[in-house]
């Protein structure tokens, strides 16, 4: 069954250019930190000297070496996407699921609350919540963006399976006796299983950006590195305007690129499971 | 059949092109539309019946693609070669006032907030140079009236009408005009039977009272297309089979197909429950692949050895009934 | 008592979170189908003829009335529980209308299959279930061959209707519940899967609700035939007698619109 619809995905030129500039980016996060075995915190060189052989991106105001600090930082960053992911995930599950399921009052209650959140202005709320905490963990931060997140999803999810369990297949299913665990399992995981997918790498994308738009106001992690609080350094010490170029540049390209590839990700996939979106 | 050729059809060739696969969807099609008549076409499901409707309005798109033949419809002094216009020539010239089409959801094309006579200005100004709403709705309520429907339903929002009201104010809307050539692609499939009745009604109003000059209806429905047609025409597989006047074909269906079709019908009435329901063994054959001989050729009761290896032409086995098959052409 | 019978069925649906708004789908309707017969429910959209096969099928929950399956009611309160579900799907099996709908298109067609025999016990492994399933296939004209292994994309509409017919050889349901099951077929494959429905009522002695707004498939499948209309059964009688002389202003109406192919209809032109 996987390797049906994993098949035409791999057909994708689109989905395969995103793939692999993910993949790229992705394992230098995860594998460049155990081999490039630099402290990101610790002086390594002189200070704001550019790239040379022995810092091979130069290093910052306090001599600290750029390359150390970026694998770290997409490491970070990748952990806060993911984890932001996941939560968003769940809670946006778990609403859309028990109104759709439940229906009545319970998806009344529900609906309202996940609309209230919808329209509450999220990094309002974010940046209040982070500036209250004096002492902000990376793991801390990724669960306030993921809290966040997941209005949108809870409604598509109730909305599918909406549609879902009003299909025949369904009532056949059940018509078999069928419990409601193993009906879920097998008859609407499946059925909200891509699109699901689809919404956790937006998820990670949001994360990722999100931490990013709250380390550059300076309510990022208050421990740890992240391409973020990279750019907020650079931009502390104005170094687009003194053109320290090896700085600012490999965090924010760093962010583009996950961030696209993963945009270009999830439109491919919906093209190759969506054929109306195909090209005409 | 006597009597003026509205539109020519001759060796019309539309294919899908979808990843460089071809779907023979109409394939070297050729008919008359004749002035006065109501044309039936039968078919069921992927026969290329839809399509011909775009061929009529000469109205293609990718990835529907034109690859020969040509459309003439000669309804002015000069005739009128459809395949050499361009769109925006078709819709300054052709559309809404020679030919117009209501295709099966056509009651969805009312505006839920505009009145009807809203919707009727809007459809109806952009044909005339100086036309005030007065005019126009005056001359909806005139039309409205002349084929027998309620003139105050202009003057209501569509969610106050019954669907088959609507349905009927679209044909009246579309026809506004006086188009020639009146299409209508499975007009009546999704109504219950009372308001199927009405749109039928309705459809032989415009034609008693020569508002159209001739209505090609499509529909999968032999039963529904035999109240109000004079010829039918039967589709399969992307090729005609059989075109014949309508009682001829009740009476003595010749191509197998329409022999099969005929018989799989069920209406409530005596002769069906003595007679039985019939079912064609096998399905449709693939357009992109189509059987090198007769294409009905896999599914028919009378087949032949020629069948296999040659196409049928469609010929003319007996006066105005054409028929595209070798067992037919033996027998008659 | 065998068949199916049904008391005083209502059901209201209930709109609105704080005013509430009722529509009354099902209106106090009692039939019953004797085994060995089929009777149809003939009705336009919006009749209320699919609430009533839901409510049959345990799908929804009716308002008030009793629903008896050989003699059980299914709604009683006892009955809500797994093991009755399991009890109930082996003598009720539902056909429905739209045939892609029918099956999940994440498995095979043959899953349709396997959760029949699971009802009755055999496990999909089991040497004897391959022989069942075959000889079901056959039952329903399809070689086994061609069904096997496929998805659901891959078949007709016409194919995959059989093959739900296919489940019912299988479970061998005292009652079968037909929800418009060719309405979406075209019309040179309807004969035949019509003809597995006389089948299964000749041979299996199955009580068949047949739904439908075509009266012209009612009236060449049923023995009784039901005419609904705005959550009413407003006449009932065998097929000939409601054609040759319908009573209620509705079925006058409904008989007199639809289009015959012998007869043209005389008030149109």
């Amino acid at each position: 069954m996987l390797k049906t619809m994993l098949k035409p995905l791999f057909r994708s030129k689109k989905f395969l250019i995103g793939f692999i500039i993910f993949i790229v980016i992705a394992s230098l996060g995860i594998f460049g930190p155990m081999f490039y075995r630099v402290d990101p915190t610790e002086m390594a060189g002189m200070f704001e000297s550019p790239p040379s052989s022995e810092n091979l991106l130069g290093t910052d105001t306090y001599g600290r070496d750029v390359l150390a600090q970026l694998l770290n930082g997409i490491r970070s960053s990748l952990y806060i996407g993911i984890v932001a992911a996941l939560t968003s995930l769940i809670i946006g599950s778990l609403v859309g699921v028990i109104a759709a399921v439940k229906g009545g009052l319970m998806d009344d209650i529900l609906m309202g609350f996940t609309n209230i959140v919808l329209t509450t202005p999220s990094i309002l709320v974010a940046i209040l919540i982070a500036s209250y905490l004096k002492a902000r963990s990376v793991t801390l931060v990724a669960l306030i963006l993921g809290l966040f997140q997941w209005p949108w999803f809870a409604r598509a999810i109730r909305a599918q399976l909406m549609s879902l369990i009003n299909r025949e297949y369904v009532y056949l299913s059940k018509l078999a006796g069928y419990s409601d665990l193993r009906l879920a399992f097998e008859d609407l995981v499946p059925g909200i299983a891509t699109y699901t997918f689809m919404s956790f790498i937006l998820f990670i994308n949001g994360g990722i950006m999100g931490e990013a738009g709250l380390s550059l106001i300076g309510l990022g992690p208050t421990k740890g590195i992240s391409l973020g609080i990279m750019l907020q350094w650079a931009v502390l010490m104005e170094a687009v305007r003194r053109g320290l170029w090896w700085w600012f540049v490999p965090p924010g390209a760093a962010i583009v690129a996950i961030t696209s590839s993963l945009l270009i990700i999830s439109t491919a996939m919906d093209e190759v499971f969506n054929p109306r979106l195909r090209e005409r | 059949m006597s009597g003026k050729k509205l539109v020519e059809i001759k060796n019309v060739k539309v294919y899908y092109i979808i990843d460089g696969l071809q779907v023979k969807a109409v394939d070297d099609v050729s008919f008359d539309i004749f002035d006065g008549e109501v044309l039936g076409v039968v078919g069921e499901s992927g026969c290329g019946k839809t399509t011909l409707s775009n061929v009529l309005l000469m109205s293609i798109k990718k990835p529907l693609n034109f690859i020969d033949g040509s459309v003439t419809l000669n309804t002015q002094n000069e005739p009128l070669h459809l395949q050499k216009l361009r769109r925006d020539q078709l819709k300054r010239d052709v559309w809404g006032k020679e030919i117009v089409i209501i295709p099966q959801a056509a009651m969805n094309a009312l505006m839920p907030t505009m009145k009807i006579k809203d919707f009727i200005y809007d459809v109806v100004s952009p044909h005339f140079k100086n036309i005030t709403k007065d005019e126009v709705i005056k001359m909806a309520k005139e039309r409205f009236e002349e084929i027998g429907i309620d003139k105050e339903a202009v003057n209501r929002y569509p969610f106050e009408l019954s669907g088959g009201m609507k349905q009927r104010a679209v044909i009246a809307t579309a026809t506004l005009l006086n188009p020639k050539l009146l299409i209508a692609d499975e007009p009546t499939s999704a109504l219950d039977v009372a308001t199927q009745k009405m749109v039928l009604k309705t459809l032989n109003e415009l034609m008693n009272k020569k508002i159209v000059k001739s209505i090609v209806f499509i529909t999968h429905d032999i039963a529904t297309v035999r109240q109000i047609a004079t010829r039918m025409m039967i589709m399969y597989a992307g090729k005609i089979a059989e075109i014949s006047p309508i009682d001829d074909v009740l009476r003595e269906p010749l191509h197998p197909y329409t022999e099969g079709l005929l018989l799989s019908v069920v209406t409530p009435e005596p002769e069906i429950r003595k007679r039985g329901i019939y079912t064609i063994p096998g399905s449709p054959p693939s357009l992109i692949n189509p059987p090198v001989g007769c294409r009905f050729y896999p599914r028919c009761k009378y087949r032949m050895d020629i069948c296999e290896v040659e196409e049928p032409k469609l010929e003319e086995l007996k006066p105005n009934r054409f028929v595209a098959c070798h067992y037919a052409r033996g027998r008659v | 008592m065998k068949g199916l019978e049904i008391k005083n069925l209502t059901k209201v649906y209930e709109t609105g979170f704080i005013i509430k708004r009722y529509i009354k789908a099902v209106n106090n309707v009692s039939f019953r189908i004797n085994p060995g017969e089929i009777v149809s429910l003939v009705g336009e959209s919006g009749s209320g003829k699919t609430t009533i096969a839901k409510i049959i099928l345990r799908l929804l929950n009716p308002t008030s009335g009793n629903i008896l399956v050989d003699g059980i009611d299914i709604w009683a309160k006892e009955n809500q529980n797994p093991k009755f579900a399991k009890e109930f799907g082996k003598k009720v099996h539902a056909v429905f209308q739209d045939p892609f709908a029918s099956y999940n298109p994440f498995y095979p067609i043959e899953r349709t299959l396997w959760q029949a025999l699971e009802l009755l016990g055999i496990d999909k492994k089991d040497p004897r279930a391959k022989d069942l399933m075959y000889e079901a296939l056959e039952n329903v004209g399809l070689k086994p061959d061609v069904v096997f292994g496929k998805y659901p994309h891959q078949l007709s509409g016409g194919e995959k209707q059989r093959v739900m017919i296919a489940r019912c050889w299988l479970l061998k349901p005292s009652l079968i519940i037909a929800d418009e099951p060719v309405s979406m077929i075209d019309a040179s494959s309807r004969g035949g899967v019509i003809k597995l429905f006389e089948k299964l009522k000749e041979e299996q002695k199955a009580s068949i609700l047949f739904i439908t707004h075509d009266m012209g498939l009612a009236y060449y499948i049923s023995d009784r035939v039901l005419i609904m209309h705005k959550g009413d059964i407003v006449e009932e009688g065998n097929p000939e007698e409601i054609v040759a002389n319908p009573q209620h202003w509705y079925t006058k109406n409904l008989i007199s619109s639809i289009p015959t192919l012998y007869r043209k209809l005389e008030d149109i032109s």
